[in-house]
């Protein structure tokens, strides 16, 4: 018996009516419908949790690595990323899944540089660490190109899912303005009530759901096509190498996509995704957000690449089996919605168009809740200073709402001109090069002066518009024989033009650098590499203990002589947690599954009475800060 | 498939990100951000390197299996 009888494929559907006949399904009603519902239930549950704006912005910095990891794949995963790789894979082959295979080499520094860096020191947004690194022009200048990046590209995404439903809605009346109010309207209300923690658990199962489709979807083609050897042999040769071919052709080359992806691509992703550095915030410790970085890449990735691109490749074998199901000269955007049409039931389809619509509100939750951090971090609180944390927390819930909004005006911009579209993409290429550069030599070169950096923001653009106007000139000596393109419409040294723009980026920072003078050691401390002990001071106030200790399962009672986010424990579990008075702890509901949801971090003190064996004293104010609730054991662990 | 189809990309790819791996790896090392004394980084420096090692033997061995598949097409 076939698995999943919701999903079996019955007849060939045409792939032109496909869509019209899922929409016609009850079935898909319930699917689509149950999953909004659910997401907007998320965002009302987790709305009772945001006290602070350290709860709304980053969870309360108490979650576990597993749900982290699974948050970070379904924010990773755009929505416009199983048309895009599924069509590659359907062109090129398994060589689909570079971009997703080739993150590993920048892990040293950003397990043990940036991430530490980020968390001891509090950072709460990308702009912020170059104020502190360097100056407030850098501030600005990053913030605004990370404010404009961050909503055009929510913009794009509600645009793309608009146009990916249109087929399935628009016979039922819906319009293209209509859907992208509705994609707000639930993603809006979801993450301006309940900000990161929402928008973690949310993803927690939109993630999931991406990747269990992705996955679904390939098991479902290979059984549709008679089994792993019917697939295996229908494909070339070439069709299974994982790389594509050094140089060629000019628009799908391996040399060009190592710069552009794995280099440009990866430092970008690692170091200044303000998303993805929030979702580490709000991990329980660094050596948490180690393990959701390290998993990620090295598990997670991998899978999240066979599920974007698997309908590619099982579209491509049957394009060789039946030709006449799905010809070879299928469009590439085609082969997603197409492959689902022909292995799925129209009833199933419903399945995977709401894995697609999960992909986009994972990655636009992340993004608008990463634009309010920067707006209230970096704009709002600079200019009203003083207020209460309440205050600034009502703030964010507002810029959250007009994240939205303004990203909501932005996708009926790029849907009225096109090329607003393309000028999106040409800023961000243009913006991303020098920010990456700055904070990579901001972080690992402790010579690197504040002149040079601002420099890098002025001048790398410059020589990167430069670069595009005389292509053949600057960019052909770095090309590594790329050919330029033959359609003389085609954008010359498409992927390798990031190899210049790095070089240039960094070559005006390096050189000006040399002549500047860079600012004392003391001024930057526990902003670089060099002086990462410092941060694990400054974090903890005091110095840190590094001795191993256990996991500690204990009952709780509340003692109130206890100073405020105090904990005390037994001298014979104080020694059996390698803790001393002062140390920083974790106290966690002892039911791992919650993933960390109540909480928190305390210092361990020998203040008060001391606890009879098995009991853990806490101070009043932990029961909240913690959500404990009083008939359930803890967890105590010591941090630092 | 030629060297520059088959081999180059992969030798390219493990060689020139490996050099920014290890050089990487070197700096953490050499600043004391990774202390090598402390048993928790001395788990992450190997499964760093292991990270590294094995996505490197996942991409040869993909590369394998097209290489046996193509030898399978060519036939005897």
């Amino acid at each position: 018996m076939r698995p999943f009888l919701l999903l079996q494929h019955g007849p060939p559907v045409p792939a032109g009516d496909a869509a019209g006949a899922a929409a016609s399904n009850p079935v898909f009603w319930a699917i689509l419908l149950g999953y909004f519902g659910m997401v907007l239930a998320f965002g009302a549950w987790f709305a009772r949790f945001n006290r602070t704006t350290q709860d709304f912005f980053f969870g309360g910095r108490r979650f576990s690595w597993w749900l982290i990891t699974i948050s970070i794949v379904a924010t990773g995963v755009g929505s416009h990323s199983f048309n895009k790789y599924s069509g590659m894979g359907f062109r090129h082959g398994f060589s689909s899944t570079m971009a997703y295979m080739n993150d590993w080499f920048f892990m040293p520094l950003f397990l043990f540089g940036w991430l530490p860096i980020v968390y001891f020191m509090g950072i709460q947004s990308i702009p912020e660490y170059f104020e502190r690194r360097f100056n407030r022009l850098t501030r600005i200048l990053a913030t605004l190109s990370i404010l404009v990046y961050m909503l055009g590209y929510i913009g794009i995404g509600f645009l793309t899912m608009a146009r990916t439903l249109a087929p399935v809605l628009a016979p039922h009346g819906w319009s293209q303005a209509g859907l992208i109010w509705l994609l707000a309207g639930v993603a809006g209300v979801y993450i301006t009530f309940g900000g990161q923690t929402a928008v973690i658990f949310t993803d927690l199962l939109q993630g999931l759901l991406l990747l269990f489709a992705g996955l679904l979807l390939v098991v479902l083609g290979l059984d549709w096509l008679g089994g792993l050897d019917v697939f295996w042999n229908a494909l070339p040769a070439e069709f299974k190498l994982p790389l594509a071919d050094f140089r060629e052709p000019s628009e799908f080359n391996f040399v060009g996509i190592f710069w552009q992806d794995a280099i440009a691509g990866s430092i970008g992703f690692l170091f200044l995704n303000q998303g993805l550095i929030m979702r580490f915030l709000a991990c329980r410790s660094v050596q948490e957000g180690r393990k959701a970085a390290a998993f990620n890449v090295l598990v997670a990735l991998p899978l999240a690449a066979v599920a974007v691109s698997g309908a590619g490749w099982i579209g491509r074998a049957i394009s060789v089996t039946r030709p006449d199901l799905l010809p070879p000269d299928t469009p590439a955007d085609d082969v997603f919605t197409r492959v689902a049409s022909i292995v799925s039931s129209p009833a199933g389809f419903g399945f995977f168009v709401a894995a697609v619509t999960a992909a986009l509100m994972s990655t636009v939750d992340t993004l608008v809740n990463a634009v309010a951090a920067v707006a209230i971090n970096d704009v709002y609180r600079p200019i009203l200073r003083g207020r209460t944390d309440r205050h600034y927390l009502r703030a964010a819930m507002l810029l959250s709402a007009l994240a939205t909004l303004t990203g909501v005006a932005a996708a009926f911009f790029f849907a009225r001109f096109e090329n607003l579209y393309v000028a999106h993409g040409v800023f961000h290429a243009t913006a991303t090069p020098p920010l990456v550069t700055v904070v990579f030599l901001g972080i690992f070169w402790r010579r690197f002066t504040t002149p040079a950096a601002v420099a890098v923001f002025l001048a790398g653009p410059f020589l990167m518009l430069l670069g595009n106007a005389f292509p053949e000139t600057l960019i052909g000596p770095l090309s590594h024989g790329i050919a330029l393109p033959e359609d003389p419409e085609g954008t010359p040294y498409k992927y390798i033009r990031a190899l210049y723009n790095l070089l240039a980026c960094f070559g005006v920072g390096i050189g000006l650098s040399l002549v500047t003078r860079p600012r004392p050691e003391t001024e930057v401390q526990g902003l670089t590499l060099r002086t990462l002990e410092a941060a694990r001071r400054l974090f903890k106030g005091g110095e840190p203990n590094d001795a191993a200790g256990e996991r500690l399962r204990r009952r709780f009672a509340v003692d109130p002589a206890l100073p405020p986010s105090s904990v005390r424990a037994a001298a014979a579990d104080q020694e059996r947690l390698a803790a001393r008075p002062g140390d920083l702890v974790y106290v966690c509901d002892a039911r791992w599954w919650l993933g960390g949801l109540r909480s928190t971090h305390a210092w361990l003190r020998d203040q008060g009475e001391e606890p009879p064996a098995g009991v853990l004293h806490l101070s009043p104010d932990l029961l909240q800060s913690g959500r404990f609730l009083p008939e359930r054991e803890l967890t105590v662990e010591k941090e630092l | 498939m030629d060297f520059e189809r088959v081999w180059l990309p992969w030798i390219y790819l493990y060689g020139a990100g490996g050099v920014l791996f290890a050089a990487g790896l070197v700096l953490v090392l050499r600043t004391g951000a990774c202390d090598p004394r402390r048993p928790r980084d001395r788990r992450w420096i190997r499964i760093l390197v292991g990270g590294y090692l094995g996505y490197a033997l996942l991409h040869l061995a993909l590369i394998l299996a097209a290489l046996a598949s193509a030898a399978g097409e060519a036939g005897p």
